[in-house]
């Protein structure tokens, strides 16, 4: 790439060329002025030589063809060192309107950073920064130690009009006006100089002017006059505007320009600048280079000229040193030589001007004059960047003049952003934007205002590397934004920081991405541009994982900005708080009601087990389509269905993300509510409408103008440190159409509206309750068929125990009512479980309770329940109930706490409408409750027969009471079934006082016994009086309930059924009821189940001690054994001594009666051994172990096999034989009992047959004497 | 003194961020991080710059600012930790061997099966181990 095409190749060869001093007179000016123009306005745009196409030759022979060449021109005033103040003055001047003129794009979207990367580097950086580097860099002209600056020419204009023109002119020059570069001897006052008579034509005649000129060419020579004639066109109406556009910056645009110069005019302008140019200043320079040159050449080139340069400068080092350095007039070797490089360089002549700023930069590094140096070292950094070669050369040069004019402080601040700035221009000609960037931040200095600018110019040279260093880029433009905040360039700011934000925005650095969307919203507040700013404070609001101080201040200043727009804000998506979408329940209520919260919450399963078998319709294909085909248009078959009037609710979980509190108010739904369509063809026309509503929902949330055919609920939240809240809204449509839920809105801390619309696609809604039709799409399921009003049901339960102790008896009342006018008809209802839930009959809500219960005197009511258990059906109403207005109907239930824990108890009511042309027949009412059942009498039984009665038990009751604080009494316990017989062993009253008191507990012992016999099989109470199946275990009470009364009955039925126990009563059980009483009302009944051990029951009969005398022989003992069958079937039964006594026998006695038995003869002889003891002596127990010797064995038919009838007793003789004296445990034998086959038929679950070990029987044999 | 050390994820993302300074200057910590990534990127898809070093994890000097100097460490599976230090003069060996320990200790806390890969850390654990080596850091420099 050619330099001079370069961004700092044009910027050279603007700005490092020659300048011409300007001298005119009030009157030239004023001329001028006509054209609303001053003097070097006027010439400016004649100044600048695209193709001046003049031969040049310098130091060398070889002439060269200049093509470019511009001059500068300026008024004497203005050369000299810009005012500090006044030039940091216009530079902010120039940020100001720069930020100004970009407030359109302000509030524009951050660009993406896609479109960021791809836009070309001229249409992304702003326009005004070479502006501003420009006027940055003229802050520094006209200093003393470069040349460049310095007036090659000296122009003198003066006016045709001015009274006696020769004296003005020498007066021009003469006066003190001059520059003080001139005057202070940093360059050469005999200048150059040029005499133009500026001729207005309006006023002065021709004649007058031309011999004005002749006598200036005698008197100052005839080559450097000039008059230029102007304003010749005499109406003014000549437009030229395109020529001084670009250099009328203090003009306003628009206004068209009055010009009164006429096309020869301006031709003449023209023809005089280039001759100017071309025939006297390029000529002059070239001339004064030859000059320059051959001192230089003289003085300084060659070997002898360098020593003695050498030794002359080491010389100076004692000198002190100065610290501006020291000070080179004009007429120094070292100002020619940089004279001459300056020239050189302004020709174009670059190897020239090179080596000669190559001879001074060693000059002035020996004289420590670091000011020229840094000078020098900067223009040879440009001569090397415009030769375009050793790259490396130019940019050390440039570097170390920064360095050197930063070394020199405060005074080269200013020469160093320049330097600076070339040098930044150097590496991006080069693309070297990443060096680049870091130069930018090098020059961002103390001035926050221009550092901002440096940063800001240094992020887009990242960006523009390659790759592009995005991360650099975002982080040195929200550097910038900061610097130009604190100067107060809000827009500035917004800008930069915008940018950033394009970075940010899809990362996961969320730290620092709330920071420059906080920061943002914040700016654009202060500026008023509340839609914008609310937008980006937007995305900080749910910022969780800030610190609470942070979320605080994001918070606040939010709000401050919503109270500065000073009214209600409406936003979408609103952060604050968190919906949790898929957390939506809607509850409904088609023909499935709800009495409760709590029942809508239940499985749609269990009601739908529960109702079954009660409503008819469910899965008739028939009737589904005579009744919806008919009156549902197709479309909305899909919908759910509610009835005008009842709520639909909206469960809806709020989610508060910040550690601090928030209060939100006025939570509601947005719903659209569309007329009926009667004919089904309307589906079009009201898909459209629907759509279009939606559309509008979307964006602006606004709906409030329907409230006509719904009413909507609200609510108020206040969400703690990040809480969550489930808010339950509801709306209720008037008029019957279609109904849809299309968001939520509601206020932030009163001023900010949020709302939120339920995307369809978002919703993964949980229908609460199942659908007919199982497939559906998720959109409907917010869309509702509104059908006219019906008649609902509502059902109370009361008095409703929230906590009741186990076994708790008592009687509920469920109370219907229909509000509606509407009758309903034919109710029928299911309750479950009916292991606590039972229906009770009409009567008992009238009945005392628990006095109901007590055994009346007649009989009949104690037998009814024996067959009349209840099976689990329906429960229907009588038919002529009507519920209707408001009139309330009670239904008595029965309620037993059976276990502790949580009971969850339901109930569901059908019934169908009186009016039947509605699109519902029937609905039902579902109830569903808990109670809370907390532990009270826990109650065992140990059951052991009574050895020495047959067909007895002996029973141990243990009663703790495991409540926490409660008191019982024990009231009574019953034996239910007929045969059984109990009473306590002892009468007297164990129990201190009438309370079993909380952790207490007591024991009873009872005798139970069985009075089943075959012959009252058929009438067991005539043998039992059900009196003795009760005991009162109270003192001072004779009350007893009747345990079959309803509903006991009923609940012990549901109670066996529970314990899996078969509904037929088994001759094996027993169950027991203890009925305990806390207060006076309330009962508590338990049911008990005792398995009792065998079909069969026997006892061994016989002497308890005999004295015999062993002397003689053995002692045979007789014994009996009673065996009693308490089954219905024919038993087997074996009695079978143990085989521990065989060893015995075998040697003391062979009459063994059952000889068919193996076992009998199995013996070894090893064992004979021990057989042999006969200590005499007392042996009291011989533990039954095979290689113990008993003392004696069964004899005769001890082995007995016989058949035993149903409820029949038999008597068995048996013998032992006893060899020596002692106490013996006759329990060594075993009977075995089975089922004769016939009997088979019977549940397979009882045993057939088993085996009894035997009952201890303790017999004594003494020796006789 | 170390005043920042970071994981950073394969698809820069924070996993980690700690500083050890009593200052507020989370956020231009956070930035010093972030900018860091740029250069990390740079290193990695520079095959002519890292050639010679293509299995060191050591990244070395990221970039010094006009305060710090970032130091990165870059694991087999992108996961970048970098380092940020006021030192004025580190030995390189010393950040290596900071660096393998930082390492050890992600590597355990990405272990646990309860960690969720490419999600923030917050083990309180690693959080501590953590701030343990860098005040060894600071005490083997020192010495």
């Amino acid at each position: 790439m050619d330099p001079a095409n370069s961004t700092l190749g044009k910027i050279l060869l603007d700005e490092i060329t020659p300048v011409v001093m300007v001298l005119r007179t009030p009157l030239v000016e004023e001329s001028s002025q006509k054209n609303q123009l001053s003097f070097i306005q006027l010439l400016s745009p004649f100044c600048n030589f695209n193709n001046i196409d003049v031969p040049v030759r310098t130091a060398s022979d070889q002439p060269y063809r200049l093509k470019k060449f511009k001059l500068r021109l300026f008024y004497a005033s203005d050369i000299r060192q810009p005012n500090i103040e006044v030039a940091k003055e216009r530079l902010n001047q120039v940020i100001t309107d720069a930020g100004e003129k970009d407030l359109s794009k302000l509030c524009s979207e951050p660009f993406q950073i896609e479109t960021v990367l791809n836009s070309s580097q001229n249409e992304f950086l702003p326009s005004w920064f070479q502006y501003f580097n420009k006027e940055l860099v003229r802050t520094v002209s006209f200093s003393e130690h470069e040349a460049f600056d310095h007036p090659v020419t000296c122009l003198l204009a003066v006016s045709s009009r001015d009274e006696d023109p020769i004296n003005k002119f020498v007066d021009l020059f003469n006066t003190n006006q001059l520059p003080s570069l001139l005057n202070d001897g940093a360059m050469d006052p005999k200048i150059l100089k040029h005499f133009v008579l500026v001729h207005d034509d309006e006023e002065i005649p021709l004649e007058r002017a031309t011999k004005t000129l002749a006598e200036m060419r005698s008197t100052f020579g005839a080559n450097c006059c000039h008059l230029l004639c102007i304003n010749s066109s005499k109406d003014g109406s000549e437009e030229h505007e395109n020529l001084w556009a670009a250099y009328k910056t203090d003009i306003s645009d628009g206004q068209p320009l009055r010009s009164f110069l006429s096309s020869d005019d301006v031709d003449e302008l023209k023809k005089f600048i280039q001759d100017l140019s071309s025939k006297h200043i390029i000529p002059h320079m070239e001339q004064k280079i030859r000059l320059l040159n051959q001192q230089v050449s003289a003085t300084r080139k060659g070997f002898r000229n360098q020593i003695k340069n050498l030794w002359w400068r080491k010389g100076k080092d004692d000198a002190p040193e100065n610290p501006a350095g020291p000070t080179y007039t004009f007429s120094s070797i070292e100002s020619q030589i940089r004279v001459l490089g300056d020239y050189a360089f302004m020709l174009h002549d670059y190897e020239l001007a090179l080596s000669n700023y190559r001879l001074l930069s060693t000059d002035f590094k020996l004289d420590k004059a670091w000011k020229h140096y840094a000078g020098v070292q900067e223009m040879m950094g440009l001569t090397y960047f415009m030769l375009d070669q050793s790259r490396k050369d130019g940019e050390y040069c440039m570097e170390n003049s920064f360095t050197t004019y930063l070394k020199i402080g405060l005074s080269g601040q200013r020469n160093a952003t320049r330097c600076g700035l070339w040098w930044v221009e150097m590496l991006k000609a080069r693309d070297q934007y990443k060096e680049a960037a870091s130069v930018y931040f090098r020059i961002s200095g103390e001035e926050p205002l221009h550092s901002a600018v440096m940063l800001e110019q240094a992020s887009y040279c990242y960006l523009f590397s390659t790759p592009p260093m995005l991360r650099k880029y975002g982080f040195h433009l929200v550097l910038s934004g900061d610097l130009y905040k604190k100067c107060d360039q809000i827009k500035h700011a917004i800008r930069t920081y915008k940018g950033a934000l394009s970075v940010f925005k899809g990362t996961t650095w969320r730290h620092i991405r709330d920071h420059v969307h906080f920061h943002l919203g914040k700016w654009y507040g202060f500026l008023g541009i509340f839609d914008v700013a609310i937008k980006n404070m937007m995305e900080v609001l749910a910022c969780g994982h800030q610190s609470k101080t942070t979320q605080e201040l994001f918070l606040k200043d939010f709000l401050q900005i919503i109270q500065q727009t000073g009214k209600t804000y409406e936003v979408p998506k609103l952060q604050l708080p968190i919906i949790n979408i898929p957390s939506v329940k809607v509850m409904y209520e088609d023909h499935r009601t709800y009495a409760s919260q709590a029942a809508i919450h239940v499985k749609e399963s269990l009601w739908r087990s529960l109702e079954e078998d009660m409503i008819p319709t469910l899965s008739s294909k028939s009737n589904w389509l005579e009744l919806q085909s008919k009156i549902l248009p197709k479309k909305f078959k899909e919908s759910n269905i509610c009835v005008a009037g009842e709520a639909i609710g909206i469960a809806i979980e709020f989610k508060n993300p910040l550690q601090i509190p928030v209060s939100i108010s006025g939570v509601s739904l947005i719903c659209e509510h569309s007329p009926a369509v009667s004919e089904p063809n309307a589906n079009n026309s009201t898909g459209d409408q629907n759509g279009e509503t939606s559309n509008k929902s979307a964006t602006s949330g606004n709906f409030t103008s329907d409230t006509s055919s719904f009413t909507l609920s609200e609510a108020d939240v206040a969400l703690g440190e990040s809480e969550t809240v489930l808010v339950q809204l509801t709306v209720t449509p008037r008029a019957e159409g279609t109904l849809k839920i299309v968001g939520i809105r509601w206020k932030l801390s009163g001023s900010l509206a949020g709302f939120c619309t339920f995307d369809s696609d978002l919703v993964r809604k949980k229908v609460v309750k199942g659908n007919r039709k199982s497939k559906r799409s998720p959109i409907d399921n917010l869309k509702f068929l509104v059908i006219k009003s019906l008649p609902k049901l509502e059902g109370i339960i009361h008095p409703l125990p929230e906590t009741v102790y186990v076994g708790d008896l008592r009687c509920i009342a469920l109370e219907l009512q229909n509000p509606s006018k509407i009758p309903v008809k034919k109710l029928k209802m299911k309750v479950s479980p009916p292991r606590f839930l039972q229906i009770g009959r009409k009567e008992d809500l009238e009945a005392q309770f628990p006095t109901c219960l007590e055994r009346k005197s007649s009989r009949q009511s104690s037998l009814r329940s024996k067959t009349d258990i209840v099976s689990d059906d329906i429960f229907l109403f009588p038919e002529d109930t009507t519920v209707v207005d408001g009139a309330p109907i009670s239904c008595p239930l029965w309620l037993r706490a059976a276990a502790p824990g949580k009971l969850s108890l339901y109930l569901s009511v059908f019934y169908e409408m009186g009016d039947t042309s509605s699109v519902m027949t029937y609905r039902t009412l579902r109830l569903h409750f808990n109670i809370e059942v907390l532990p009270s009498l826990d109650v065992s039984f140990q059951i052991s027969p009574r050895p020495s009665r047959l067909r007895e038990f002996l029973v141990r009751m243990d009663v703790i009471n495991r409540s926490s604080s409660k008191g019982f009494q024990v009231h009574q316990l019953s034996s239910i079934g007929n045969e059984w017989e109990i009473s306590l062993l002892e009468p007297t009253k164990v129990l201190p006082s009438d309370f079993l008191r909380a952790g207490h507990a007591i024991s009873w012992f009872l005798k139970l016994k069985n009075c089943r016999s075959v012959t009252d099989q058929d009438s067991a109470s005539s043998l039992c009086p059900p009196e003795k199946a009760d005991v009162n275990l109270l003192s001072g009470s004779e009350m007893l309930f009747d345990i079959y009364s309803s509903p006991l009955s009923e609940f012990h039925h549901y109670e066996r059924v529970h314990q899996r126990i078969s509904d037929q009563e088994h001759e094996d059980t027993v169950d027991f009821i203890l009925v305990s009483r806390s207060q006076k009302t309330i009962l508590f009944v338990s049911f008990y189940s005792v398995r009792t051990s065998n079909p069969i029951w026997w006892i061994m009969d016989g002497p308890q001690t005999i004295k015999h005398d062993f002397k003689d022989t053995f002692c045979a003992i007789p014994l009996r054994m009673i065996v009693h069958n308490s089954s219905d079937d024919v038993l087997s039964i074996r009695c079978k001594p143990s085989g521990s006594a065989v060893n015995m026998s075998s040697s003391g006695n062979a009459s063994a009666s059952s000889g068919n038995e193996v076992g009998w003869h199995d013996l070894s002889l090893s064992n004979d051994i021990k057989v042999t003891s006969d200590i005499p002596g007392t042996r009291v127990v011989k533990p039954l172990s095979s290689d113990t010797v008993p003392a004696f064995i069964w004899s005769a038919s001890s082995s007995t096999h016989f058949i035993l009838e149903p409820l029949s007793s038999r008597e068995t003789p048996l013998e032992i034989s006893v060899f020596s004296p002692g106490t013996f445990d006759l329990s060594n034998y075993t009977l075995h009992w089975s089922r004769s086959s016939q009997s088979d038929h019977g549940d397979e679950s009882r045993a057939s047959s088993g085996t009894c070990q035997g009952h201890p029987f303790y017999i004594t044999v003494l020796q006789q004497d | 003194m170390i005043v920042c050390v970071a994981v950073v994820g394969h698809q820069n993302n924070p996993l980690y961020i700690q500083s050890f300074t009593e200052a507020d200057d989370v956020l231009k910590l956070h930035h010093i991080v972030h900018c860091s990534l740029d250069v990390v990127d740079e290193r990695v898809n520079n095959p002519k710059k890292s050639s010679p070093t293509l299995n060191e994890t050591f990244l070395g000097l990221l970039y010094p600012t006009e305060n710090y100097k970032v130091y990165g460490y870059l694991t087999n599976t992108k996961v970048k930790l970098i380092l940020v230090t006021t030192d004025l003069d580190v030995r390189d060996a010393d950040v290596r061997n900071f660096f393998r320990k930082f390492h050890a200790a992600y590597v355990d806390a990405v272990s646990n099966p309860f960690h969720v890969p490419g999600k923030k850390i917050t083990s309180r654990t690693f959080a501590e181990r953590v701030s343990t080596i860098v005040k060894s850091f600071g005490l083997s420099s020192a010495s």
